[in-house]
């Protein structure tokens, strides 16, 4: 069940490039909120179940955390709600930081669905050949945290395995994750060098080397690039003509409902859908198809 | 179990020291309602806060800001006022006093925020530092010349007059060509 990451990785790559870029260029409530809700119903075809609503949680009290941070730091806005040392903490330096909290996190779902859909030997399909060196040390940092974690689970349950830290307390589990986290920062060097000689030894980046892909650029994959680059345009156009600007100081500024910004609303409302659109197409066929049998 | 004890009592004492640092005001509380009566034998300054720079130089201000009511027509905000002068009262303490007396919005930076080792004021009635312009911000003269000192380490004397004054342009156009004395930088 995956529609969207059976595109070609020229596409993805362009279309997570074009979300990016115009989420973390943009501090309008509607396209953040728009981003955000995109990025997680996207995530949550890719990622079903437990783990889930785990994230969910985890990523709630980040969006809280950085919500909080922002009006300790800054008083201005016109509607103090109560002073803090003598400093206002204001209505509107809440509301900008939950807009900063919606542009955190929306970025960072879009990297987590990055990472599950844009594989590495995907990413090195589209660079290892122009850019060897770099797109290998790219496709290393990407896969690192994944990697990580999965190996520090693993360290995890040899330590337990072997009897230590296994109590129950909470600071024996801290001493026993710290103790993880010294050995994985060894084990995580030395994976990077035995990886860059591991590539080196197979003669990746030698001139005249050839490397085998399934990838095919379809007719479906060229109007899926054609509808994100329109798409990318335009909301790019609304905000260079200035139907994009939001200000929060010293008053809220209210939402532009102006023709224009509306069609920009839906045009990048549409291109955060997308994936979602997608996968959620398939399942149903699927679903449909199942039911024939 | 003992030892998750501890910690969860240290880390009860630490909040409990982070609370009680912290002083939380409603509003209503924040702003005076009344202010030292001026009596016959009480030291007085006189204080004013102006923005007129702003009017010439309008295209420079943040569009938000483009406004009668962030940015008053004849640029004054605060007319000039006489206020009681408290011992030991710095430039600040007479500023914070005014301006909670007015409800002016103000906000600065405290003593232990910056590296100047005085308070920085950093807006006052919305108008920022960087509002209007990369050489903007907020600035006093204590009788017509700048004192050279942060506004948490200048202490006036009776009868002084305290002008506070937004510039556009690192404090030229309002006539401090040395370029010192901003608010002690």
């Amino acid at each position: 069940m995956k529609a969207f990451g059976a595109l070609h990785p020229l596409v993805l790559f362009c279309y997570f490039i074009a979300v990016l870029f115009l989420s973390a260029f943009t501090s309008h409530p509607v396209l953040l909120a728009l981003s955000l809700l995109g990025a997680v119903c996207f995530w949550a075809t890719l990622e079903q179940g437990g783990g889930f609503w785990r994230s969910m949680g985890y990523y709630a009290v980040l969006f809280l955390l950085i919500a909080v941070t922002n009006p300790l730091f800054s008083h201005n806005g016109v509607t103090p709600l109560f002073f803090l040392n003598g400093n206002p903490v204001t209505l509107e330096a809440i509301l900008m930081g939950i807009d900063i909290a919606a542009l955190m996190v929306s970025i960072i779902f879009w990297c987590k669905c990055y990472s599950l859909v844009m594989t590495s030997d995907k990413f090195l399909y589209l660079f290892g050949r122009i850019v060897p060196k770099l797109s290998l040390v790219l496709s290393m940092a990407l896969r690192f945290i994944p990697l990580f974690q999965n190996q520090a689970q693993r360290v995890g349950r040899a330590q337990k395995a072997m009897g230590l830290y296994a109590g129950t307390s909470y600071v024996d589990k801290l001493r026993g994750g710290l103790r993880v986290f010294s050995v994985m920062v060894t084990w995580s060097l030395e994976n990077a060098v035995d990886t860059g000689d591991s590539m080196r030894a197979r003669g990746y980046g030698l001139k005249g080397r050839t490397s085998f892909s399934l990838f095919r650029f379809t007719l479906r994959d060229g109007v899926f690039l054609a509808g994100t680059a329109i798409l990318f345009a335009a909301v790019l156009a609304g905000m260079r003509m200035g139907y994009l600007h939001f200000t929060f100081y010293p008053e809220v500024a209210p939402v532009q409902t102006a023709l224009a910004a509306i069609w920009c609303y839906v045009c990048y409302g549409l291109l955060a859908f997308l994936p979602f659109i997608l996968e959620t197409e398939e399942n149903l066929k699927w679903i449909y198809s199942v039911s024939k049998i | 179990m003992k030892k998750d004890l501890l910690v969860l009592l240290a880390v009860v004492l630490l909040a409990v020291f982070v609370i009680r640092g912290t002083e939380i005001q409603s509003v209503d509380e924040y702003y005076l309602t009344h202010i030292d009566d001026i009596s016959e034998d009480s030291e007085t300054v006189f204080l004013s806060i102006r923005c007129d720079t702003i009017l010439e130089n309008w295209d420079a201000l943040d569009s938000a800001l483009r406004s009668e009511q962030y940015v008053p027509k004849d640029g004054v905000i605060l007319q000039k006022t006489e206020y009681v002068l408290r011992p030991g009262d710095s430039v600040f303490d007479l500023l914070s006093r005014a301006t909670r007396h007015h409800k002016i919005q103000m906000e600065y930076q405290g003593v232990r925020d910056n590296g100047y080792g005085s308070a920085y004021i950093r807006g006052i009635h919305y108008l920022y530092e960087f509002s209007c312009g990369p050489l903007s911000g907020w600035l006093y003269t204590v009788n017509g010349a700048f004192p050279g000192y942060g506004c948490s380490k200048y202490f006036p004397k009776d009868g002084d007059v305290i002008e506070w004054k937004y510039t556009c342009d690192l404090g030229r156009d309002v006539g401090n060509d040395s370029g010192s004395g901003l608010q002690g930088r």
